[in-house]
């Protein structure tokens, strides 16, 4: 079978709500060779690699066999750029600007892999702050508790990992682009409530510090909410799509929206400013540490 | 006085794993519990998360000899960057709460969503 991809899918509400109401339709479909005709679509988001790498594992777990066809040559370049094209027989291309951090999956407890992709692709980087260490360390950080916050709450065979940096544009955003398919959000909170609860809602509480469904006799709760302290002070953009759920914080405004299907995971996509001079003293204050206890 | 280097402990200079808190906390633990003063170095750590925290520093609270006393008196923290150490604060204030009475906090998220009626 052949699926035509629409052109202009973006990092939006209606993106979103459109690639998932279409992983939903074909999620039956097993045993069967799926061509990917790429023909019309002339951008595209490199940091969506993250959630179409992860609509291809769904469909090659059912043992269906993927091939991308008639690729434009703009979006070839973007997707041999990051490496996403390769295990379609695709050469890799040398990024000369630097700008994109490689697609990657992870299995969950490979930490290591993934510390050593974010040396890699992030802080080896030109274009990652030099001029700014504290901002480039708080980057770094905020990406790594996405990442444990994905491995341990999803119970998830992979977590797709991309990014792109835009340095031309005024905020020189940098774009990173989590995704899970396991356990989501929404049924976790729910579960931890011992009640249904609307899933954008479930993952506001979530962003909340202090809010945890982790239990035992180790404590949780901060990751998601320090990252949204940080993206408050960065003026950045953070969207979190689990299960129907979509929310958003950028602008000092939440949005939150449901989608028409449900998302078997999770996904987390980030905008870090890199243009942001004023950020400096936000974690530098003195603490007393001789009582800190 | 026993000194734990984390970098050597974790062998990395990226202390952003669950797993790696708890190899940090295992350490800790064994001494305090022969009563044996512990100076955590921090020195050539990189990058630090909450989650790593929670393990490492977290835990110790889930054991009730280990009153904030005791800790202040038997662990010592060395050479923590300034700009981590109000996530210190963080994970120990939220530990605090977490380990005090796990009924109660998980009552009181209920209250925090769905009001106290």
């Amino acid at each position: 079978m052949t699926i035509t991809i629409p052109n202009d899918i973006k990092s939006e509400f209606e993106g979103y709500d459109y690639i998932i109401t279409w992983i939903n339709k074909y999620k039956l479909i097993k045993n069967t060779g799926i061509t990917f005709d790429f023909g019309r679509v002339t951008f595209l988001e490199a940091n969506l690699c993250a959630l179409i790498g992860t609509i291809f594992e769904m469909l090659e777990s059912k043992n269906n066999q993927i091939k991308i066809i008639n690729i434009q040559p703009q979006v070839e370049t973007i997707l041999r750029k990051n490496e996403f094209l390769i295990p379609f027989g695709f050469e890799k291309i040398t990024d000369h600007y630097d700008t994109a951090l490689k697609y990657r999956k992870f299995t969950p407890n490979d930490d290591i892999g993934f510390n050593n992709y974010i040396q890699e692709e992030l802080l080896k980087k030109q274009q990652f702050p030099s001029h700014s260490e504290k901002l480039g360390k708080e980057i770094t950080r905020n990406i790594f508790e996405i990442y444990e916050n994905a491995r341990t709450h999803g119970q998830c065979d992979f977590i797709h990992s991309c990014g792109q940096f835009y340095p031309r544009k005024q905020d020189k955003p940098l774009h990173f682009t989590i995704v899970d398919k396991g356990v989501n959000i929404k049924q976790n909170v729910s579960a931890f409530h011992n009640q249904d609860i609307n899933a954008a809602d479930a993952i506001e509480w979530a962003m909340k510090k202090g809010n945890t469904t982790k239990s035992g006799d180790t404590s949780g709760g901060l990751g998601l909410a320090v990252i949204f302290e940080f993206i408050k002070y960065n003026r950045g953009k953070i969207q979190v799509i689990s299960s129907d759920g979509f929310y958003e914080y950028k602008n000092e405004s939440v949005t939150k929206k449901k989608l028409a299907s449900i998302f078997e995971g999770t996904i987390v996509n980030i905008k870090f400013n890199l243009n942001d001079s004023n950020y400096y003293s936000l974690r530098s204050e003195e603490e007393d540490f001789e009582n800190i206890f | 006085m026993k000194r734990l280097i984390i970098r050597d402990i974790i062998n990395s200079e990226l202390a952003v794993s669950t797993e790696n808190g708890e190899k940090v906390f295992e350490m800790i633990d064994s001494y305090l519990q022969k009563k044996e003063k512990v100076e955590l170095d921090f020195a050539g750590i990189t990058i630090m998360i909450t989650a790593f925290l929670n393990a490492a520093i977290g835990k110790l609270y889930g054991k009730k000899e280990y009153t904030p006393a005791f800790l202040n008196e038997y662990l010592k923290l060395e050479n923590v960057e300034l700009e981590d150490r109000s996530l210190f604060k963080d994970v120990i204030q939220r530990a605090k709460e977490y380990f005090a009475n796990k009924e109660n906090f998980e009552k009181n998220s209920n209250n925090a969503i769905y009001g106290d009626d």
